[in-house]
């Protein structure tokens, strides 16, 4: 699906956060061992999840000029497999936590740079969760 | 695609909010339709005579004890409101849509500039300060005091149902005074959910009123009242002109906001990939309907290259809008407000061919998303080859029509501009810093715009207007609206 306004993006964003925390949610239901490292980024993806509301609705003007100029925003490209299969390794979801951090990062680096002259205060805040979501990588490497 | 939950799940009566009490109208009731739906979502009533005069008078006789109110107190229930608003922000913008048509986009971003307006008017004990001056004589000292007025009213337009009205009261009520507010009887359902925070915020009653009805009946009730201290008004300038004179004869301030026809002036310095957008939110946004919506654009200089490749621009961005229900938040451009106004701006479409433009983009051939009646909806119209003695370039159309014009240099766009009776707003898109500080100077309109589609003051700026888009001295918004609600009381002290 294209994206083509700035509720839009901002709902998928929101989406993503919602996607990746059932996700861990779900890891840390299963390596009861690891339980507090997963829950601390399904802590984050809410913090997430509100700074990016708050953002919107702290900036939304009805002259918003995103409406009329994202281009090139195929959620398509930011799909990832959040579920967890009941015999999966601790080593096989680390690696599937990875890959998803990435495509979410992925999804916040362009949207920043794409929307930087129309949202700038939204680009911003994408920008500071690209680089939290770059950090959590870091803790899940800890883990392999 | 997602269609967000409909805020209005049952079509109920609207009632009168006076003295802190629903009061439900005798007057004659009129369906309130969803442009997009064209399913009616509410009735407001017609309210009487009787009615406007009891709302004046119960406003007046509580004036003198909120205006002894402190003004730290009298904040205290703007916070409240403020609070109120953000926890309702979502059902209030989805009831703009819904009443109004705009996309969900647009809906927020007023219900946030309305908020902002109470945000700055919550600033009223500093913002409300007088001054002085100490030995203007020896001896002698002189200070200035601002005091409130008595009861204001507000007449409200259809096309920012949240937002114009508190481009008003929150200034009105903080600087002691009382407010009736007449809300658009096209829109009115936004004041109504407005007012029930209002009452749910702790304003004593009488403070702040809200009375529905006809514009043309209820705007004379309440000029005519000798209670009424002043008036204001958004509207088109024919109304705008009769509310000027009226107030004048009886004697009443007024701060009354006519119509317009922005120019978007498009140099040939002007980064394209930037300003297309821009130009899309100006022309497009809100369906064209509102007081700073591009309506002219002129491209300037004689480089038949350059204006072949903006023209291609703005047409491919144009043909490109999505145009549907509010609610789908994949929708860039929703419905007019009404069929009349659809009608009104075919009429001036039928018009600009009639007179010789020539129509590259045709907004009449009707593509909505989704599957609703075409009752309301038009795609966005584009015209070339116009000319400033055609009706199109001169008349306010309030619709998503876009006028392409040419100048063959700086001078020539200035003087186009200038042919214009209105002067709400006008941009430049440029990146020489000397044609921006020149149009700046030189163009007479209220909100000039450099790099900038919409050239919309914030709430602590005032709503400039100037020519036939404006009537009155001071303006809404900002400080000036605190000079229109407060008389200024000079005092000169000696003490032996």
């Amino acid at each position: 699906m294209q994206l083509q306004t700035t509720s839009q993006l901002i709902n998928y964003a929101v989406e993503l956060e919602d996607k990746s925390a059932k996700f861990y949610e779900d890891l840390a239901e299963k390596f009861e061992e690891y339980k507090e490292t997963f829950l601390s980024f399904v802590k984050e993806n809410k913090k997430n999840k509100i700074l990016i509301y708050r953002t919107y609705n702290e900036v939304v003007t009805d002259a918003f000029e995103t409406g009329f100029s994202l281009e090139g925003f195929n959620t398509d490209e930011y799909i990832f497999e959040g579920t967890v299969a009941e015999d999966a390794s601790l080593s096989d979801m680390v690696h599937r936590a990875l890959e998803t951090e990435q495509i979410i990062q992925r999804f916040y680096l362009s949207t920043a740079e794409k929307s930087k002259s129309f949202l700038a205060d939204i680009s911003q805040v994408f920008e500071r969760i690209a680089k939290k979501r770059g950090e959590g990588k870091e803790k899940l490497k800890s883990l392999l | 695609m997602a269609i967000l939950e409909e805020p209005i799940k049952k079509v109920e009566v609207l009632r009168n909010y006076i003295n802190g009490e629903w009061i439900e109208s005798k007057g004659e009731l009129h369906d309130i339709i969803n442009p997009a739906t064209y399913k009616t979502i509410a009735k407001v009533p017609f309210s009487t005579k009787e009615e406007v005069n009891e709302a004046v008078e119960k406003a007046k006789e509580v004036y003198p004890e909120w205006r002894k109110t402190t003004p730290l107190a009298r904040v205290r229930c703007l916070f409240r409101l403020k609070e109120l608003l953000e926890e309702n922000f979502e059902e209030i913008s989805r009831i703009q849509t819904v009443e109004h048509g705009k996309t969900i986009d647009e809906s927020r971003g007023e219900t946030r500039r309305g908020i902002e307006n109470v945000e700055v008017a919550s600033g009223i004990p500093s913002l409300m300060m007088g001054y002085n001056l100490e030995d203007i004589a020896t001896g002698i000292d002189e200070y200035l005091i601002r005091q409130p007025l008595g009861v204001f009213s507000c007449i409200a337009p259809f096309n920012f149902p949240f937002m114009i009205p508190l481009w008003f009261a929150p200034y009105a009520v903080a600087t002691g005074n009382c407010i009736i507010i007449k809300p658009s009887s096209r829109c009115p359902v936004t004041q109504a959910k407005v007012v029930e925070l209002v009452d749910e915020a702790g304003f004593p009653p009488g403070v702040w009123n809200i009375v529905h009805g006809s514009g043309a009946e209820i705007s004379s009730l309440l000029m005519e009242h000798p209670a009424i201290k002043g008036v204001t008004f958004v509207g088109s300038t024919n109304v705008a002109k009769k509310i000027y004179r009226k107030c004048g004869e009886f004697g009443k301030r007024v701060i009354a906001q006519g119509g317009a026809k922005n120019f978007m002036l498009v140099m040939p310095d002007a980064d394209l990939k930037k300003t297309i957008p821009a130009l899309m939110t100006s022309f497009f946004g809100n369906a064209g309907q509102r007081c700073l919506a591009g309506a002219n654009v002129i491209v300037m200089g004689k480089d038949d290259a350059f204006y072949k490749r903006f023209v291609e621009a703005f047409l491919k961005a144009a043909s490109r809008i999505k145009v549907g229900y509010g609610l789908d938040d994949a929708i860039q451009m929703g419905p007019l407000q009404s069929k009349r106004a659809k009608e009104r701006v075919l009429g001036f479409i039928e018009k600009g061919i009639d007179e010789g433009a020539r129509i590259i983009l045709d907004g009449r051939k009707v593509k909505i998303t989704g599957d609703y009646p075409e009752t309301c909806f038009l795609n966005p119209t584009v015209f070339e080859d116009v000319t400033v003695d055609m009706t199109i370039a001169k008349e306010e159309i309030f619709g998503p029509v876009a006028n392409i014009m040419r100048a063959k240099d700086f001078d020539e766009a200035i003087r186009i501009i200038h042919t214009s009776h209105y002067g709400n707003a006008a941009s430049i898109f440029t990146s020489n810093g000397k044609y921006a500080r020149e149009f700046q100077y030189r163009v007479k309109c209220g909100n000039i715009g450099i790099n900038i589609g919409i050239a919309a003051p914030m709430a602590f700026f005032p709503f400039g207007g100037m020519k036939d888009s404006f009537f009155g001295i001071l303006h809404g918004q900002g400080r000036e609206s605190i000079r229109f609600f407060t008389e200024s009381k000079v005092v000169i002290q000696r003490w032996w």
